[in-house]
């Protein structure tokens, strides 16, 4: 098996006394197409920021973060902007927010090319068209020169995918891309990227707190609740045989036609204050099978080739059912 | 009155640093100006030819000035008329501002166009040149250069309480009270306009600071307070007269207009982040 | 016709009402006065014939609209009227001082954004001492009067170290040299303020710019630093801070009336002081109206650049 492309080493990333991110570990290998998903606040975002080295600086990063190999915890600020919109894109979840609103769109995508290779700022322009062409905006030339405000959110995120595509990075964090839109663009946005993925072998992690978006287009997820992650495994395994009691509530609060008389299965409780987070499973107030030992002791890992669980309940059970 | 009450509570307690220093310093020229006849070491009047010109000393801890007045004195008695005549002016710029910007911003439309349009060609002039106008038809003095203020005054004022009635009035319970069957007088008076109020109070506080400004300004150009009243920029403009030779007389009423703005300033300053979050005063 | 061109024409034609607004103010001043302001006006060179003449001459006994259009018909021919205690036109009067009012303003808003513009764009970027000094310099430079200020900096460069006059003028044509000269110090004493203001305001958009989350994005791209701060959030900044620079200037010629009258510069400000305290109503209403009328260009301008600039500008427009 190759090197992960990405691989996340022991992550904690806090704010002051607030644990955004506690010890995460996680690999993600070439070519794949990975999910990370959570609900609001779990911490998905903040670990996406920290890759991309674009944490305020009241942030404190632990761990390690190799990307091919490479810590970049290590290098210096210079080094990381090198390789942010070149090896490492991200794309945003609001499009509107992203772009700049005095500068047309064509031109945003040309100046993410010069940033990174030295050409002719006709030729940055022509590719920048191109890519526009290609991540499906009709009429490419003349909406160069539009500024943002006069494409539709669909057409923005477009403009986004195509900057952070613009220089062939080799990882691609696409954070939410389609939560602002309408849910008919939602499916032609997710389409471009599962394309694009395919043409220019862009390994992918792709952030969502919607399991179907999971469901469709990733090959392996990984499960974040509070800051901590609970479970990864290929996704046909998290829908059909999870492992970790949080994994299961998720796919139960799903609604689904078999389920459609009676109320949604509501996991009791909230999520717990970061400021003065327990030292154990974050899950543990919540959860139905909790055992004595899950608020006090980090959980082990039980894990399978490719499926790793953090719950002392399922380490007690053995192999999964 | 609860709403003074949370206001002064707010600024006093919950204020932050700014407001405090501010507030402070506010106070301490307010009282300074209701007790000068106490205060003050000498008669602010009184010629002393002995004294012209003297330097600061003992007694006299900000020099004499010209005519051997006591420049200590003197600024303390022009304390209250340039504390007045600014926090007098934007009062009266409230009075008429606030029912303005409220019904404007409430009922909008050819209302809002009606009370507006007048409102805001007095913004056509520079706010000075509008203020020297006013004064050049009445005549100059201490209560025109209020007057003067005050109409320079109303049309910011208008404005931010009608800015801040257009953002309340889309809020959820403004809508609510109205479907609970209150009067849309009732909505207007007693839910609307508190809640309109934080920017029109952080506004009130910097432009009492330029108030100061501006009657020293009007009273410098010989245009607002007339002699014997005694008045920072008539001061300015007296001790500007022997500035080499009695630089005090220049530089310690210079120094109080600029303490005065800076109190004020700072309270509203300080006060912004609470009352006018959205920043709808300048 | 595209949004930008029909926001800059709208902006043209509401200017006139405004223009014809403001001068119906002027007109009436000089008919508010109370008591007769032919007679107050000529003081004691009024005798019953001089007061008559005039009286007909600023056509006092007709109607107000009569007054009002002849009024404006002189105006439109450049007529502004006469100094009737001088003997002077006005357009002569006004003609001479108006260079100097605009050398006056003029400099001192350029020297104000050449050191605010930076030093708000240094605040907003740099870390806390820097952060503080401009925090000081701005509280300062908006508490301290600004002819107080005035009279410090003649007691420091004209009385103690004599490098410059502090009254006088020189026109440029005459004497470029002395004319800066004299002019160094009213400049300077206006610039200090406005500059404080500028400052303040580039400040606070620059640092609401840079918090933007589209800042967060080009940082994603890999662009450096200097790019995102002076190609982008500058360039997104420039909106809010040319229309304050408008408002400013309006601030800006109230202080020039004063500082005219200071640093006794020939002026259309130190001329309406003058007027003011002599009654010479006439010259009151000429030299008003020659500031307003600048005053409003000068927010028309701010208008339509403040049009090119903002690229939302069809959102304003459509409203």
């Amino acid at each position: 098996m190759s090197a992960p492309l990405l691989a996340l080493d022991g992550v904690s990333v806090d704010f002051g006394p607030v644990s955004a991110v506690c010890d995460v570990s996680l690999e993600v290998s070439e070519g794949e197409i990975f999910g990370l998903v959570g609900e609001s606040g779990c911490g998905k975002t903040t670990l996406a920021m920290a890759v991309m080295g674009l944490l305020p600086a009241t942030a404190a990063v632990r761990g390690a973060i190799r990307f091919e190999g490479d810590d970049v915890l290590t290098r210096s600020e210079a080094d990381r902007r090198k390789l942010r919109g070149d090896r490492i894109s991200m794309v945003f979840q609001d499009p509107r927010a992203a772009l700049d609103p005095a500068f047309p769109v064509g031109e945003q995508v040309a100046e993410t090319i010069r940033a990174h290779r030295s050409v002719t700022r006709r030729a940055a322009r022509e590719e920048a068209i191109r890519l526009l062409g290609e991540v499906g905006i009709p009429a490419a030339a003349e909406r160069y020169r539009d500024p943002p405000h006069r494409l539709s959110g669909g057409m923005q995120q477009r403009v986004v995918i195509a900057t952070a595509l613009a220089n062939e990075p080799s990882l691609l964090i696409a954070d939410e891309p389609t939560t602002a839109l309408d849910v008919t663009i939602q499916a032609q946005i997710l389409g471009l990227i599962r394309e694009l993925r395919d043409r220019h072998r862009t390994t992918v992690v792709l952030i969502a707190h919607d399991l179907g978006v999971v469901a469709e287009l990733c090959d392996r997820a990984g499960v974040l609740y509070a800051g901590q992650l609970m479970e990864v495994a290929p996704v046909e395994r998290i829908f059909a045989a999870p492992q970790h009691p949080y994994t299961k509530a998720l796919l139960a609060a799903l609604p689904t036609r078999a389920a459609a008389r009676g109320a949604l299965p509501v996991a009791a409780g909230g999520v717990p204050d970061l400021a003065d987070a327990p030292p154990g499973c974050r899950f543990a107030p919540r959860c139905p099978v909790r055992m004595d030992a899950c608020a006090e002791v980090p959980p082990p890992v039980l894990s399978e080739p490719g499926h790793a669980t953090s719950c002392w309940y399922a380490a007690q059970r053995g192999a999964p059912a | 009155m609860s709403a003074v009450a949370t206001a002064v509570r707010n600024v006093t307690v919950r204020g932050n640093r700014r407001t405090r220093a501010g507030a402070a310093i506010l106070a301490t020229l307010i009282l300074i100006a209701l007790l000068a006849p106490v205060l003050a070491p000498h008669d602010p009047n009184a010629i002393d030819p002995n004294r012209i010109l003297a330097g600061p000393d003992l007694s006299h801890p900000f020099g004499s000035d010209a005519l051997g007045r006591d420049v200590f004195s003197r600024v303390l008695f022009a304390y209250r008329v340039s504390l007045a005549v600014a926090i007098g002016s934007v009062l009266l710029a409230l009075a008429v501002g606030i029912p303005l910007g409220l019904l404007a911003g409430y009922y909008g439309g050819p209302i809002d166009s009606l009370l507006m349009r007048p409102v805001d060609l007095l913004l056509a002039l520079p706010a000075l040149l509008l203020a020297l106008s006013l004064i050049s038809v009445i005549g100059p003095g201490t209560w025109v250069a209020l007057f003067a203020i005050a109409v320079i005054y109303l049309p910011i004022m208008a404005r931010v309480v009608r800015s801040s009635v257009l953002r309340v009035v889309n809020e959820d319970y403004v809508a609510g009270a109205g479907a609970r069957g209150v009067t849309r007088m009732g909505v207007m008076v007693r839910h609307v306009l508190p809640n309109s109020l934080g920017p029109s109070l952080v506004q009130a506080s910097v432009l009492m600071g330029f108030a100061i400004q501006i009657e020293a300004a009007l009273s410098f150009l010989g245009l607002g307070a007339q002699p014997p009243t005694p008045s920072l920029g008539l001061m300015l403009a007296d001790g500007y007269q022997v500035l080499q030779q009695a630089p005090w007389a220049d530089i310690f009423p210079g120094l109080a207009i600029a303490i005065a703005v800076l109190a004020f300033i700072l309270i509203g300053d300080g006060m912004r982040a609470h009352f006018d979050p959205h920043g709808v005063s300048r | 016709m595209s949004p930008r061109t029909r926001y800059a024409l709208e902006r043209l034609l509401l200017t006139i009402p405004t223009l014809l607004a403001m001068s119906l103010f002027v007109f009436l001043l000089i008919r508010l006065v109370p008591g007769d302001p032919v007679r107050t006006m000529l003081g004691f060179r009024a005798t019953p014939a001089n007061v008559a003449t005039i009286r007909h001459q600023l056509h006092l006994d007709e109607p107000l609209p009569t007054q009002y259009i002849a009024w404006m018909g002189a105006l439109l021919h450049g007529d502004l009227g006469r100094d009737y205690i001088s003997h002077a036109p006005l357009s002569q009067l006004l003609g001479e001082a108006l260079p100097v009012t605009l050398e006056l303003t003029l400099l001192a808003m350029a020297l104000a954004l050449a050191v605010g513009l930076p030093l708000g764009v240094l605040a907003a970027t740099g870390r806390g001492p820097v952060r503080r000094l401009t925090d000081g310099f701005v509280i300062a430079g908006v508490s301290i009067p600004d002819f107080w200020l005035g009279t410090l900096l003649v007691l420091l460069f004209a009385a103690t170290l004599e490098w410059l006059p502090p009254s006088g003028y020189v026109p440029f044509t005459s004497d470029p040299v002395e004319n800066l000269r004299y002019m160094a110090l009213p400049v300077l004493t206006l610039a200090v303020g406005e500059a404080a203001y500028i400052l303040r305001t580039t400040r606070g958009a620059m640092e609401e710019t840079l918090g933007a989350p589209f800042v967060t994005f080009l940082r994603a791209k890999g662009l450096p630093e200097r790019s995102i701060v002076f190609r982008h959030a500058l360039r997104n900044a420039a909106v809010p801070i040319v229309t304050v620079v408008g408002i400013q200037f309006g601030v800006l010629l109230g202080g020039a009336i004063v500082i005219e009258t200071l640093f006794g510069l020939p002026g259309v400000g130190r001329l309406t002081v003058t007027a003011i305290n002599q009654r010479n109503y006439t010259v009151v209403q000429g030299s008003v109206l020659v500031i307003a009328t600048m005053f409003i260009l000068v927010n028309l301008a701010t208008d339509l650049v403040y049009g090119w600039l903002d690229p939302r500008i069809d959102e304003v427009a459509e409203r």
